[in-house]
C-alpha cells in the first residue's frame, strides 16, 4: 500500500543508524525491517516484534479508539531535528509490526495519549527546549491529499506557563473532557473536535509547594484524577476542582490506575520500586514490588488480567509483575510456606533493550500484547501470553 | 296405876307383833323362842290356850285378881279393838290412796308413748351430735398425741443437748473432730434456733468446744506435717462447721504465693549459675548447687499445688491464676534481666570479656528459659488444664522477641552511638565486631534453645524467631538509621549463614542422635539469611544512592539550565557527591571484606578494550588541543561513535559482599541517575559546559574510588552524551579552560581539607 512505501524509506534509514550499532553489539535484535515472528526464537530468547525510530523518544500510547487493530502511537523527542509521529499497527498475525502512518510534529514530544473515542485524534505535550506546549492533533484522512504527513491541529491547550508533565483524557470513552497538567496547574478541558476548540472549563492551582509530576484518570470515577507531586499522591475531584485526598510519599515517578479493580492504585518511585495501594486503607501500600535496579519510570495494569503488572525502568528492562495484592487476606491467610512457594512476583523481565525504558502501553484490543519505547527509540511489541494466569 | 303403864307397854309390843305376823305370811319366823316358856299363858303366843289361861287363871288368883284382870283384859281388847280399826282405817286409807295413785298412774300412763318416742328420738339426736364432736376432735386428739410424742422427743434431744458440750469435749480428747462435727452439726439448727433460750450455756460451751476443735483443724490444715489426707479431711471438717474456707484458702495460696517469692530466679544467682556453666564446666556438683535448690523448690510448691487442687477442688482457677502469676513473674523477670543486661552491655569493657566467652547474657537466658520449663512442665502435670505449656509458650515467645528486639535496639543504639563520635575509624571496627560476636551469639543462643528444648514448644519458636529476626532487621529499615548500621547487619547476616547455621548445624546433630530434627532446616535457615543478607546489602546500597540521588536532583531542579551562566567552577554539588562516595568507601571498607583485586584482572583478560579506552583517550587530548568548537563539536560525534564500538558496559551486576563491589555499584548507579537527570533537562551551551566540567572533574576521584574503571568511564561518557544530547547548542569547553577550572578546584578542596585537617586537629 501506499503508507509502506511512505514509511520505506524512514524505516531504512533508521535501520542505517540501527546497523551500525547493532554490529558491535550483542544480536539481539535483527534491523527492523525484518520485523522478528514471535515464533522466531532469538538469541536471547526474545520474541519481540521491533521497530525502530528515527530518533530518541520517550512516549508511546495505545490507539484505544482503533476496534479493528491493535495500533500504537508514538512520537520522537529530538531537541534540533523534525520530530515524528508514528502510527503502528501490529499484522493480523501479530508477526509483524507496520509503519501506518508517519506524521511531522513540530516539537520534540514528552507526552503523548491517544483519544479513547476516535482514533485519529491525539494529545501531545512538546517543548521548544525553552517553553513547553500541548495540543490535540487529528491524523489526516488516510486516503485524502499527498501531503498527508501533516497533522491537523485540532485544539492548542495553551493555558499553561511552565512546564507541562501530561494530558488525561477521560477514560469513560465517550466523554470530550480532557486534563492537561503542568507543575503548578490542573487545567480541565472541554473539547469539541468538530469545532476545532478547547475551552477551559475549570482551572485550578496546586499550590507552588507542590510541584506536580504526572497523574492518573479514575477509569472508576470519572470526577477523580490522581496526580503525583514532589511530596505526595494527590486525589482531585473534577466536580469541586479540590485535592480531596492525598498519600504522602515522594518522588512518585509514575502512577496507574487498575481498570478491572475499583480502589487498587499502583505507584512508580526511583528509588523505592513500585507500590500498589488500595485506596479504601491507603496508609500503607497493600503490596511493595521490588521494581528495577535504577528508577522505575513507568508503571501500567494489563486493562484485562487484573494481577498483571508492567513496569518500565532506567536499567533498561521491562518487568511483567504477578501482584496478587488484590486477594491480600488471602496472602495473610496463606501462611509462610504460601508465600516461600510463590517465591518471585517476577514473572519475567525483558532485558534486550539498549537504553532506558520510558514508553509502555498495554494493547486495549488484545492485552497479552504491550508496546514498549526505549530513549534510544526502539519500539518493543512483546506477547505475555506464556505467562497468562490460567483461568 | 303404874301397873297399867308397863302392861301398855306389853300391849304395844303385842299388838305390833300381831301386826306384823299378820302381814308376815310365814309365823314361824316371826315367833321367837323366848316364847316357849311362855307358849300357854303368853296370850300373845300362837300356841295360846285361852281355857287353859282360864284354869289357870282361876287356880291361881283370887277374885279381885281376877277382877282387876277382866278389867286389864277389857281394857286390852278394847285397845285391841281400836288398834285393829286404825290399822284397818289406815290400811283402807292406804289402799284407796294406792288406788287414787293407780287411778292418776292410769291416767298418767296415757301419753307415755307419744313421749318416749319423742325421748328416742332425742336420744338419738344427741348420740349423732356426740358422734360429730366426737370426730371432729379426732384430729386435735391426734395431734395431741403427736405433740406429745415430740414431747418425749424433745426431752431426749434436750437430754442430747445439754450433753453435747461433754461429749465435744470428750471428742476433742480423744482427736474424733469427724464425730464431733457431725454432733455440732447436728445440734447446730437447734443452738441456732433455741440458743437464747434455755440452751444458752449449753450453746456457748459447745461454740467454744467447736472453737477449739476449728483451731485444732486449722492448725492442722496448715501444718505441712500432716499428711495431704489428713489436711483434706481438715479443709472438708471446716468447710462443713461453715468456716470460711475461702478466706482460708486465700490464706494458704497467699502463703503459696509468698513461697513464691523464693521461687523466682535471681538473676545474679542465674548468672552466677551461667557463669558457673561458662566457666568451669568440669564442677558440675557446684553448679547443682543453686539449680538442685531451685529445682527443689519448684518441685514442692507443685506438690502444695497438687494437695491445695485436692482439698479445695474449686479452686483450680486460683491455682491457674497462680501459676501463671508465677509463669509471668518468671518471665518478667527475665524481661527485667534482659533490660538489665542489655542496657549493661553498654559498657563495652564488661562485653568484651563475655564476648570471649558465648556471651554470658543469651546462656543465661536459654538457661532460664530452660529452667522455666521445667518448672512449668512440673506444674503442668498437675495442672492439665491451665494450658500453662501454652501460657509459657507464648510468655517465652514474648520473652524471646523482647530479646531480640533488646539486642536489636541495643545494637542500633550502640552502633549509632560509636558513629556519632568522631573517630569512627578504629572503634566502629572494634564496635562492629563486639556486635558481630552479640548478634552472632544471640543467633546462636536463640537456636541452641532449639537444640536444649527437644519440645514442641521451641520448635514452633523457630519459625517466628527467623521472622522475628527479619522483622527486627525491617524495623532498621523503617527508622531511618545510620546506613552504616544496614552494612553491618547484611555483613552479619552473611556471617550467620556462613559460620554460625553450619555450627548449629553440627551441634544439632551432635545432640540430637536421629529423629526429631525437623524442627532444624540449616538449608532453609541458611537461604533466610542469604536472602536477608542481600536484601541488606541491596537496601544498603539504596540508601545511600537514594541520598546522592537527593543531591542530585536538587543540583538539577533548581537552576534554569535554558538561561545558565557560563561556568566558572566546578559545581558544589560534586564536592558532596565525592563526599557521599568517600563515606560509602570508609563504611565499606570497615566492615566488608576485600574482594579479590579485579582491576589486573581485567586488564589482563580485556587487554584490548583498556587500550583502546587509552587510545580513545589520548585521541581525545589530541582532539582537545585543536581547540575549535567545530572539532570539539566532531570530538563529541567521536565518543559517540566510541561508545557504539565499545562492547555493552553491564552496568547493573550483581553486587558481592566485597568493598568494591558495593563502591561500584553505588557509584554506578549515581551515574546513571546522572544521567537520567540530565536528560530531563534542556541546556543552553553553558549549560553543558557546567556539565562538562563537572563530569570531567568527577573523572579522576572516580576512578580511584572504583573497580571497574570502563563502566565508569562509559557512564561519565553517556552523562556527556546525554547532556550534549539535550543541549541547544553544543560547543564544549576548550581544553584548557577546562584543565583551569578542574586545577583551580583542585587546589581549593586541597585547602579546605588541609584546614579541615586543621580544625580536626587543634580540636
Amino acid at each position: 500500500g501506499p503508507k509502506n512505501l511512505k514509511s520505506g524509506p524512514l524505516r531504512s534509514s533508521a535501520r542505517n543508524q540501527r546497523s551500525q550499532r547493532a554490529a558491535n553489539r550483542r544480536e539481539t535484535f535483527l534491523p527492523e525491517s525484518v520485523n522478528v515472528g514471535s515464533e522466531a526464537t532469538m538469541q536471547g530468547g526474545s520474541s519481540g516484534i521491533g521497530y525502530g525510530l528515527k530518533y530518541q523518544a520517550r512516549c508511546i500510547s495505545d490507539v484505544k479508539a482503533d476496534t479493528d487493530h491493535t495500533s500504537f502511537l508514538t512520537g520522537t523527542l529530538s531537541l534540533k531535528e523534525e520530530n515524528e509521529v508514528h502510527l503502528l499497527r501490529l499484522s493480523s498475525g501479530g508477526s509483524e509490526l507496520v509503519c501506518e502512518g508517519l506524521f511531522s510534529h513540530p516539537n520534540e514530544i514528552w507526552d503523548l495519549a491517544s483519544c479513547p473515542f476516535d482514533q485519529r485524534i491525539f494529545s501531545t505535550v512538546f517543548s521548544t527546549g525553552e517553553s513547553f506546549g500541548a495540543a490535540i492533533w487529528q491524523i489526516p484522512e488516510p486516503y485524502g491529499q499527498s501531503n498527508s504527513s501533516t497533522l491537523d491541529c485540532v485544539a492548542s491547550l495553551d493555558a499553561h506557563v511552565g512546564k507541562i508533565n501530561c494530558v488525561l483524557w477521560c477514560p469513560s470513552g465517550k466523554s470530550d473532557k480532557l486534563i492537561s497538567m503542568d507543575e503548578q496547574n490542573l487545567v480541565l478541558w472541554s473539547l469539541d473536535s468538530s469545532k476545532k476548540s478547547a475551552e477551559v472549563v475549570s482551572k485550578e492551582s496546586a499550590g507552588m509547594r507542590h510541584s506536580l509530576s504526572g497523574g492518573a484518570w479514575n477509569p472508576h470515577d470519572v470526577n477523580s484524577v490522581a496526580a503525583t507531586s514532589e511530596s505526595s499522591i494527590q486525589f482531585w475531584d473534577l466536580r469541586t476542582m479540590k485535592n480531596v485526598n492525598s498519600i504522602e510519599r515522594a518522588h512518585v515517578r509514575n502512577v496507574d490506575y487498575n481498570t478491572k479493580r475499583e480502589h487498587i492504585l499502583v505507584t512508580a518511585d526511583d528509588e523505592s520500586g513500585i507500590h500498589i495501594w488500595d485506596l479504601r486503607k491507603a496508609k500503607a501500600p497493600v503490596q511493595e514490588l521490588p521494581g528495577h535496579t535504577h528508577w522505575t519510570w513507568a508503571v501500567r495494569c494489563n486493562p484485562e488480567y487484573e494481577e498483571l503488572i508492567l513496569s518500565v525502568g532506567t536499567d533498561s528492562a521491562v518487568n511483567l509483575w504477578f501482584a496478587s495484592a488484590s486477594s491480600e487476606k488471602q496472602a495473610s491467610e496463606r501462611s509462610a510456606e504460601a508465600s516461600r512457594q510463590r517465591v518471585n512476583p517476577l514473572l519475567n523481565s525483558y532485558t534486550d533493550y539498549e537504553d532506558s525504558v520510558y514508553g509502555l502501553a498495554w494493547s486495549s484490543r488484545e492485552p497479552w500484547f504491550f508496546a514498549s519505547l526505549s530513549y534510544d527509540g526502539r519500539v518493543v511489541i512483546e506477547s505475555v501470553k506464556p505467562f497468562l494466569p490460567r483461568r | 296405876m303404874a301397873t297399867e303403864a308397863a302392861p301398855m307397854d306389853e300391849k304395844a309390843k303385842r299388838m305390833r307383833d300381831l301386826l306384823s305376823s299378820f302381814y308376815t305370811p310365814d309365823p314361824s319366823i316371826s315367833t321367837p323362842t323366848s316364847s316357849i316358856s311362855t307358849s300357854f299363858d303368853n296370850i300373845n303366843g300362837p300356841s295360846f290356850d285361852a281355857d287353859q289361861y282360864m284354869d289357870l287363871m282361876i287356880k291361881k288368883s283370887n277374885l279381885d285378881v281376877l277382877l282387876q284382870r277382866h278389867v286389864q283384859m277389857a281394857a286390852e281388847i278394847k285397845n285391841l279393838d281400836t288398834d285393829l280399826q286404825m290399822l284397818v282405817y289406815e290400811n283402807y286409807n292406804k289402799f284407796i290412796s294406792a288406788t287414787d295413785t293407780i287411778k292418776r298412774m292410769k291416767s298418767n300412763i296415757f301419753g307415755m308413748e307419744g313421749n318416749m318416742d319423742q325421748l328416742l328420738h332425742k336420744i338419738m339426736s344427741v348420740q349423732s351430735r356426740s358422734d360429730g364432736v366426737n370426730t371432729s376432735l379426732f384430729e386435735k386428739r391426734e395431734h395431741i398425741e403427736k405433740l406429745h410424742r415430740t414431747r418425749n422427743l424433745l426431752r431426749k434431744v434436750q437430754q442430747f443437748i445439754y450433753d453435747l458440750p461433754a461429749r465435744l469435749q470428750k471428742c476433742i480428747k480423744s482427736e474424733a473432730y469427724g464425730d464431733a462435727v457431725r454432733f455440732y452439726t447436728g445440734a447446730m439448727p437447734i443452738l441456732k434456733v433455741y440458743g437464747d433460750t434455755s440452751f444458752k450455756d449449753c450453746r456457748r460451751a459447745s461454740e467454744e468446744a467447736i472453737e477449739t476443735i476449728i483451731k485444732n483443724l486449722q492448725t492442722k490444715l496448715f501444718s505441712d506435717s500432716e499428711s495431704i489426707q489428713a489436711r483434706a479431711e481438715a479443709a472438708v471438717l471446716l468447710k462443713q462447721l461453715d468456716v470460711p474456707v475461702d478466706s482460708l484458702k486465700d490464706k494458704l495460696l497467699e502463703k503459696l504465693e509468698q513461697s513464691l517469692d523464693g521461687l523466682q530466679i535471681n538473676p545474679d544467682e542465674a548468672s552466677k549459675l551461667a557463669e558457673h556453666n561458662v566457666s568451669s564446666k568440669d564442677e558440675e556438683s557446684n553448679n547443682q548447687g543453686p539449680a538442685k535448690i531451685h529445682e527443689d523448690a519448684v518441685r514442692g510448691f507443685s506438690e502444695a499445688m497438687r494437695a491445695y487442687r485436692e482439698i479445695f477442688p474449686d479452686s483450680e482457677e486460683r491455682l491457674f491464676k497462680l501459676a501463671r502469676a508465677l509463669t509471668t513473674t518468671h518471665f518478667e523477670n527475665m524481661e527485667l534481666y534482659i533490660r538489665k543486661r542489655v542496657s549493661a552491655a553498654d559498657f563495652l569493657g564488661i562485653f568484651r570479656e563475655y564476648s570471649a566467652f558465648p556471651p554470658a547474657d543469651v546462656l543465661l537466658l536459654s538457661n532460664s528459659l530452660r529452667i522455666i520449663w521445667e518448672d512449668v512442665v512440673l506444674m503442668d502435670e498437675v495442672l492439665p488444664e491451665a494450658a500453662l505449656s501454652d501460657l509459657s509458650a507464648e510468655a517465652a515467645q514474648v520473652t524471646l522477641k523482647q530479646f531480640v528486639a533488646r539486642t536489636f535496639s541495643h545494637l542500633q543504639q550502640d552502633i549509632s552511638d560509636t558513629l556519632l563520635k568522631f573517630d569512627i575509624n578504629q572503634k566502629e571496627v572494634v564496635d562492629g565486631e563486639v556486635l558481630k560476636v552479640v548478634l552472632e551469639a544471640s543467633g546462636k543462643a536463640e537456636f541452641r534453645q532449639l537444640l536444649d528444648e527437644n519440645t514442641g514448644i521451641f520448635v514452633k519458636m523457630n519459625d517466628l524467631l527467623i521472622g522475628w529476626i527479619q522483622k527486627g532487621f525491617q524495623d532498621f529499615f523503617s527508622e531511618k538509621i545510620h546506613a552504616g548500621l544496614i552494612l553491618v547487619l547484611a555483613q552479619l547476616s552473611v556471617v550467620i549463614e556462613q559460620k554460625v547455621i553450619p555450627r548449629i548445624a553440627e551441634e544439632i546433630t551432635a545432640s540430637f542422635s536421629g529423629g526429631n530434627s525437623q524442627a532444624f532446616i540449616p538449608g532453609e535457615l541458611c537461604r533466610v539469611f542469604h536472602a536477608a543478607s542481600e536484601k541488606l546489602l541491596q537496601h544498603y546500597i539504596d540508601t545511600r544512592t537514594q541520598k546522592i540521588s537527593n543531591v542530585l536532583r536538587k543540583r538539577f531542579k533548581t537552576p534554569n539550565w535554558v538561561k545558565h551562566k557560563e561556568p566558572r567552577e566546578v559545581h558544589m554539588y560534586v564536592d558532596m557527591l565525592l563526599q557521599q562516595l568517600e563515606e560509602v568507601g570508609k563504611e565499606v571498607k570497615q566492615i566488608l571484606p576485600q574482594g579479590t583485586f579485579r582491576k589486573h584482572k581485567r586488564s589482563d583478560s580485556n587487554g584490548s578494550n583498556t587500550t583502546t579506552s587509552s587510545r580513545s583517550t589520548t585521541l581525545h587530548s589530541d582532539k582537545m588541543a585543536r581547540s575549535n568548537s567545530q572539532r570539539a563539536r566532531s570530538q563529541l560525534f567521536e565518543t559517540h561513535l566510541a561508545k557504539l564500538f565499545k562492547q555493552k558496559v553491564e552496568i547493573f551486576t550483581k553486587v558481592e559482599f566485597t568493598q568494591e563491589s558495593v563502591v561500584t555499584t553505588t557509584v554506578k548507579l549515581c551515574l546513571k541517575s546522572l544521567q537520567e537527570y540530565v536528560r530531563l533537562q534542556t541546556f543552553n551551551r553553558s549549560g553543558f559546559q557546567q556539565i562538562q566540567l563537572d563530569i570531567q572533574f568527577l573523572k579522576a576521584p572516580l576512578k580511584e574510588t572504583v573497580e571497574d574503571e570502563a563502566a565508569i568511564d562509559f557512564l561519565l561518557d553517556e552523562v556527556i552524551v546525554a547532556a550534549s544530547e539535550r543541549c541547544l547548542d553544543v560547543t564544549p569547553l576548550e581544553p584548557p579552560i577546562l584543565d583551569k577550572l578542574i586545577q583551580a578546584k583542585l587546589a581549593k578542596s586541597k585547602e579546605h581539607n588541609n584546614n579541615n585537617n586543621k580544625t580536626t586537629v587543634s580540636s
